[in-house]
């Protein structure tokens, strides 16, 4: 087993705070750079850059998870991890039948962009991607894990747009893989991890987490989550 | 002024929480960051939010309040409703928004 750093939280030129600097070919070229060996591609709502993230990655030898960054009707924020293509195209069709459709506004809120392996726009979403889905929390969670994904609520430790300014404090009955936080880990009973939550290239790797695995990959993460034979969280240190 | 008067008045639906009807209302509060209703409000407060999670009745017992009023229609879960039965602390409803219930409240209790 070996250490390994991962950054499972960064947005590319999709989400409309992503800078138009993050391409996928820039994102795996930074991550690449900051020794990470695993990534994820965490854009609002929507997973549209996921199998180009990952084909780049194999090319560059690194590990790119599938992943979106949901917010529920709480407006509270959830990484959610998916195992593989096919699972996220099917929780991004949970997505678009929950999805609000509010107007966006490119010259306020920043352009919302799908590009090709060429760096060419191949689609604009002309909806506000970071809008509160119309499913709350529970059913983001549900939804993740019939997908066989991973339930991270995210930056749980910022004022607003996290579940404990949101909601007050975690409910006892979500089914949470871990909890993603901005500073200390403090005496949070679930697994806690630590992403950078970048929108622009110099952020990305800014905070990450080691964990001991065979390899990798989304079966190990899920295990190191879960401390499953030997796997685990190392950093942050509780 | 009790629950049952505003509810009168400000023509709101009850959606649970019967057993509270006849609390005494010392004033309102209107925000929807759980964490902030948590350290702000005050006992015996109605509280107007768009926020319908189960939480939200945790925190109302936690401060003590006399009524949730769940503004723009919204509709709280059964589990929310539940959890205000058991509590007897009044869930209320409007198809008003935040700001027109906040200004009707006020001009009543203010």
């Amino acid at each position: 087993m070996k250490r390994f750093r991962a950054d499972l939280h960064i947005h590319s030129l999709l989400s409309p705070c992503g800078s138009l600097e993050m391409s996928p070919r820039e994102i795996i070229s930074r991550a690449r750079s900051k020794g990470l060996d695993m990534i994820a591609v965490s854009d609002h709502n929507s997973t549209w850059h996921c199998e180009l993230m990952v084909a780049l990655g194999l090319e560059a030898g690194i590990t790119v998870l599938r992943a979106a960054e949901v917010t529920s009707a709480e407006d509270v924020h959830s990484l959610v991890i998916l195992p593989d293509e096919a699972s996220t195209r099917s929780f991004q069709q949970w997505i678009d039948s929950r999805c609000a459709y509010l107007p966006h506004n490119p010259v306020i809120f920043g352009d919302q962009v799908v590009i090709d392996r060429n760096e060419h726009i191949i689609r604009e979403i002309t909806y506000f991607l970071p809008a509160a889905l119309k499913a709350s929390i529970d059913e983001v969670e549900s939804a993740a894990h019939r997908h066989g994904g991973l339930f991270i609520p995210a930056h749980i430790d910022r004022p607003a747009m996290g579940i404990l300014g949101q909601l007050g404090f975690i409910p006892d009955d979500l089914y949470i893989d871990a909890v993603e936080v901005v500073g200390n880990p403090g005496d949070i009973l679930y697994p806690v991890i630590r992403n950078s939550d970048a929108h622009i290239p110099e952020h990305i790797g800014r905070r990450f987490s080691e964990y001991l695995l065979e390899n990798p990959s989304f079966t190990e993460l899920a295990k190191a989550l879960r401390s499953e034979g030997g796997r685990q969280i190392i950093h942050p240190e509780r | 002024m009790k629950v049952t008067d505003i509810v009168e008045k400000l023509g709101l639906k009850v959606w649970s929480g019967h057993e509270g009807l006849g609390k005494e209302i010392t004033g309102g509060y209107a925000s929807d960051l759980l964490s902030d209703v948590m350290g702000h409000a005050g006992a015996g407060n109605a509280w107007i939010t768009i926020q319908t999670h189960r939480n939200v009745m945790a925190i109302a017992s936690l401060r003590d309040l006399s009524a949730v009023i769940i503004s723009c229609g919204e509709k709280p879960g059964d589990d929310t409703m539940a959890q205000s039965n058991e509590e007897g602390i009044p869930v209320l409803g409007s198809d008003l928004s935040t700001f027109g219930l906040s200004g009707r409240l006020y001009t009543l209790i203010g």
